[in-house]
């Protein structure tokens, strides 16, 4: 309303606030150089994070070439009724999706990761976004979707520009979660969860190609907070699971939805029994939406994540435990409480072994689904640990398939402002690994493993380990890298992403992709594609396939 | 008073035993830093337990000589024997002996609430201990009103006052830090015990009290102009030192040490660093690895950007629900609103309310009285 030319968002940013004088623009790792190398922020004058009291969580989009017919909300047709410059770009770019798309889905296989591999993709994206600014909603390219105060941001990853190309504004309540999926078999694609406990689907792509300041095209689930109205804690797309996802709530429940329903079908469950109990109700009718309701504890859940292949569910919470369920079987297998205070945030490993999770003892704590009991603690912040990422697309030196040993990095930070980057080698922390013969494709074979284990019944949470019988990690590296606490970070194949409460997110360039992508323009950009190509699959690329 | 307090009764609902009382407490110029402590004394329970005991027993304290143990107990059993649920009471009494007691807290100026925290224990386990050697020395009456001078000298007669008494106060809030030195040169280890009824920590921006606890108990260098004289090697020796919690207290009180002086300034200033603490909470450095967990009930707030102004109020947590007390008026807030006392990442910020003093009890094995 205040500014009614849509994405044209002033550019005096509040980015100002997040330069500092104590903050260095690159930070210093075993293998190189992280170098800053773009910062996204919000226009400045929103309401400052001690009035909003929502934290700003970040989502990667990658809004790869889909052939047309898959995506029905924006046919291409949709173009021509807007401005002419945006025809003419749709049109052009659209010539150049159709060819490049075979390349890279033939070469991606199954990506199972976010962003990522399409490399080629996001370069030409970002190419055509700083040439024509608001307009590079072409149906390709990777987004950065962040929530602050009453609005979602859209950013382009790849382009320098620090302001958002697109901002949707809430009037009934603030968003606070949102999640991406890769795997959209039609537009809807994007899950909103907002304080007020109400959830929107919409269709990025959609969302994109519109100039007004509303979300679009929306579903709209648990109406006014109809069936639970406490607020959206996390937000998750089932992996696999055909547009289905699940919602939890800050009362402790969790919510199974199919986006193919309608969302105003009547759903009342019945009241749960036994409070500290976990349990399943299921809708009674089959057109109610949401179709399922878990009661997982009391108190609010904070985090949940799904593993890579969907199996499994894990959820974090102000009860202090992390809780994992065989999602499809509806089970809790197994689960933990933190050395003290409430668990924060939770992350898989990609092949679905470990769980990361941070919390309010300060530290970062690795689950091993093997040995259903926590067996490793990271000691090393100095504050609340409040987001935790492996890095998938880490390969260790000596990963050539001969070595014993398995080393996973992973990241953490804190709202201490830092980011802690840590090495997880599995000999050094004495877990005894039964696996397959070496170079063997590596499969989710968790359930089956877990077989072999039976020191601990299925469905028992652990108590807190006591404090000696941890074995205990020091982080890789430690650096200051923000002025606020931190509340998410992000592992991509070229960048590490982090992000601050109040809505500055930094880009940080991993070791020899800062070098050969220090021109901002297009032209170098387009250029150094070509050149990158066999770095690519030379060096990252060797890892990521082999996943 | 009327319209609040309906509406607070009507917050609390069922979910509060009947027994529970939850009254404002009027302030008599700037009384807050008084009000706020007084409030989160109260819903420490144990110590509100074995007070009320105290005054039950001692009937005949009536006829006694007035003191701050006598006027805290009066005002507890006051708010704990009101009919109605909530309302306002006026500390009248044991303010008036406050500020004859001691001349610091006589001023209308804005005072310290851990100051005076720290004084109200102190001058409890006193008159605690005055008692209990008037008690001993005259052993056939029980009254522990007829005091005498002699009392020490009594004491040593009967040949059992060697060891200093432990009074409930001590045993609810005394815990003992060990201060180990080792001498860098014979590694001999010296260990001093001394007590506290709280721990002050040093505070660092955007940081956690876990880190400031392990700060605390951080290895310090003696050495140059600050060297350790070591009675093995007989001379000034550098040495390392480091406090360590050797008996953990059953209520952990946390002062953050928000005022501090800042020499180029020739003042003191206030920190708003934002300090997180956690709901739960256990301690590292502690000489055994324990790992007792404790759980948060109070917290007195500063409210103000300076030390020389400003206001305190308390937030406390009774049967599982969280309370706002700010001097009359109470009222209920969510837990977690309690992050917003935590303070500010950035130093230009308009948060002001600061949590400044932290009350946290074990879970473990209860007290033992």
């Amino acid at each position: 309303m205040i500014n009614p030319s849509n994405g044209m968002i002033s550019t005096s940013s509040a980015a100002a606030n997040a330069q500092s004088p104590g903050l260095k623009t690159y930070f210093k790792t075993p293998e190189g150089r992280y170098k800053l190398h773009y910062e996204k922020t919000h226009p400045s004058g929103l309401l400052h994070y001690a009035h909003g009291k929502t934290v700003t969580q970040v989502t990667m989009a990658n809004l790869k070439d889909k052939p047309a017919p898959s995506t029905p909300p924006a046919p291409p047709s949709s173009f021509s009724a807007s401005s002419g410059v945006r025809s003419a770009a749709a049109r052009l770019l659209g010539a150049g999706n159709g060819s490049r798309a075979l390349g890279f889905v033939g070469g991606n296989g199954g990506s199972k990761s976010l962003s990522g591999s399409s490399r080629i993709g996001s370069l030409g994206a970002s190419s055509s976004s700083s040439s024509m600014i608001n307009t590079n909603f072409d149906g390709k390219g990777t987004y950065i979707i962040f929530n602050v105060g009453d609005a979602i941001f859209i950013s382009d990853l790849n382009s320098q520009d620090k302001d958002p190309i697109k901002s949707i504004h809430f009037s009934n309540s603030n968003p606070v979660c949102h999640a991406f999926d890769q795997d959209a078999k039609d537009g809807h694609d994007l899950l909103i969860g907002l304080n007020s406990g109400d959830v929107y689907s919409v269709s990025l792509r959609q969302q994109l190609q519109d100039v007004g300041k509303k979300l679009i095209g929306a579903h709209h689930y648990n109406k006014d907070g109809s069936v639970n109205n406490g607020r959206c804690a996390s937000i998750a797309w089932v992996p696999g699971g055909d547009g289905a996802f699940v919602v939890a709530h800050a009362d402790g429940n969790l919510y199974v939805y199919e986006k193919s329903k309608d969302g105003a079908g009547d759903s009342s469950f019945p009241v749960i029994k036994d409070q500290t109990q976990f349990s399943v109700a299921h809708a009674r009718y089959s057109k109610s939406n949401p179709i399922a309701r878990w009661h997982i504890c009391q108190g609010p859940i904070n985090s949940i994540a799904f593993s890579t292949d969907g199996t499994h569910l894990a959820t974090v919470g102000r009860d202090g435990y992390l809780r994992v369920f065989d999602y499809s079987k509806e089970q809790l297998i197994c689960g933990g409480k933190s050395y003290y205070g409430a668990l924060l945030c939770c992350a898989w490993s990609m092949d679905g072994k470990y769980i990361l999770t941070g919390g309010e003892d300060d530290l970062v704590q690795v689950w091993s689904m093997e040995d259903r009991k926590v067996v490793a603690w990271g000691e090393g912040h100095n504050s609340w640990v409040s987001g935790v990422a492996f890095d998938s697309y880490w390969s260790s030196p000596n990963s050539d398939g001969t070595g014993e040993t398995v080393m996973y990095r992973f990241g953490s930070v804190g709202q201490d402002t830092r980011l802690l980057l840590w090495d997880l080698e599995m000999d050094e922390i004495v877990v005894p690994l039964r696996r397959g013969p070496p170079g063997g494709s590596p499969t989710f074979s968790t359930g089956s493993q877990s077989a072999h284990w039976d020191n601990v019944p299925v469905g028992t949470l652990q108590p807190a380990p006591s404090m000696r019988d941890v074995p205990k990690l020091s982080p890789l590296v430690a650096h200051r890298i923000h002025t606020e606490p931190l509340s998410g970070v992000i592992f991509t194949q070229e960048s590490v992403l982090t992000v601050c409460r109040e809505g500055h997110i930094k880009i940080w360039m991993r070791p020899g992709f800062a070098e050969s992508q220090s021109g901002n323009n297009s032209e170098t950009l387009l250029s150094t594609s070509s050149k990158e190509k066999p770095l690519l699959s030379g060096k990252v690329g060797s890892s990521s396939y082999r996943q | 008073m009327g319209a609040a307090g309906s509406k607070l009764e009507k917050a609390l609902g069922d979910q509060f035993p009947e027994g529970e009382r939850y009254f404002g407490l009027e302030n008599f110029g700037n009384t807050c830093y008084c009000n706020s402590v007084l409030q989160a004394l109260y819903f420490c329970v144990p110590f509100r337990e074995q007070l009320l005991d105290y005054y039950a027993n001692n009937k005949n304290i009536g006829d006694a000589e007035e003191n701050l143990l006598t006027c805290l107990a009066d005002l507890f059993t006051q708010i704990s024997s009101q009919k109605k649920k909530t309302g306002v009471i006026a500390p009248k009494r044991f303010v008036q002996r406050l500020k004859k007691q001691n001349e610091l807290f006589r001023s209308y100026m804005h005072q310290d609430a851990h100051e005076f925290l720290n004084f109200l224990l102190n001058e409890l386990v006193d008159i605690l201990e005055k008692e209990a050697q008037a008690a001993k020395s005259d052993p056939e009456t029980s009254s522990p009103t007829e005091k005498t001078a002699n009392g020490p000298k009594n004491g040593q007669l009967n040949g059992v006052r060697k060891e200093p008494l432990v009074t409930w106060v001590h045993k609810n809030f005394q815990g003992i830090l060990t201060n180990e030195t080792k001498c860098l040169r014979c590694e001999t280890v010296t260990a001093r015990d001394e007590t506290f009824f709280d721990l002050s920590l040093d505070i660092e921006q955007n940081s956690s009290i876990t880190s400031c606890l392990k700060n605390f108990s951080s290895t310090e260098t003696l050495n140059a102009e600050d060297k350790f004289f070591c009675d093995k090697c007989c001379s000034l020796q550098e040495a390392q030192k480091r406090m360590k919690i050797k008996k953990p207290p059953h209520i952990l009180v946390i002062h953050l040490k928000r005022f501090k002086y800042i020499e180029q300034l020739g003042r003191y200033k206030k920190l708003s660093y934002r300090v997180v603490f956690p709901l739960e909470l256990k301690l590292s450095n502690t000489v055994e690895d324990a790992d007792i967990e404790y759980s948060l009930f109070a917290v007195v707030v500063h409210v103000g950007s300076g030390p020389n102004h400003g206001h305190y109020v308390s937030l406390v947590k009774s049967h599982n629900h969280w309370l706002f007390f700010d001097d009359e008026n109470v009222e209920m807030i969510d837990e977690s609103a309690v992050q917003t006392f935590f303070g500010s990442a950035q130093e230009y910020s308009s948060n002001t309310d600061h949590g400044y003093i932290l009350f946290y009890e074990s879970l473990g094995a209860s007290n033992k009285s």
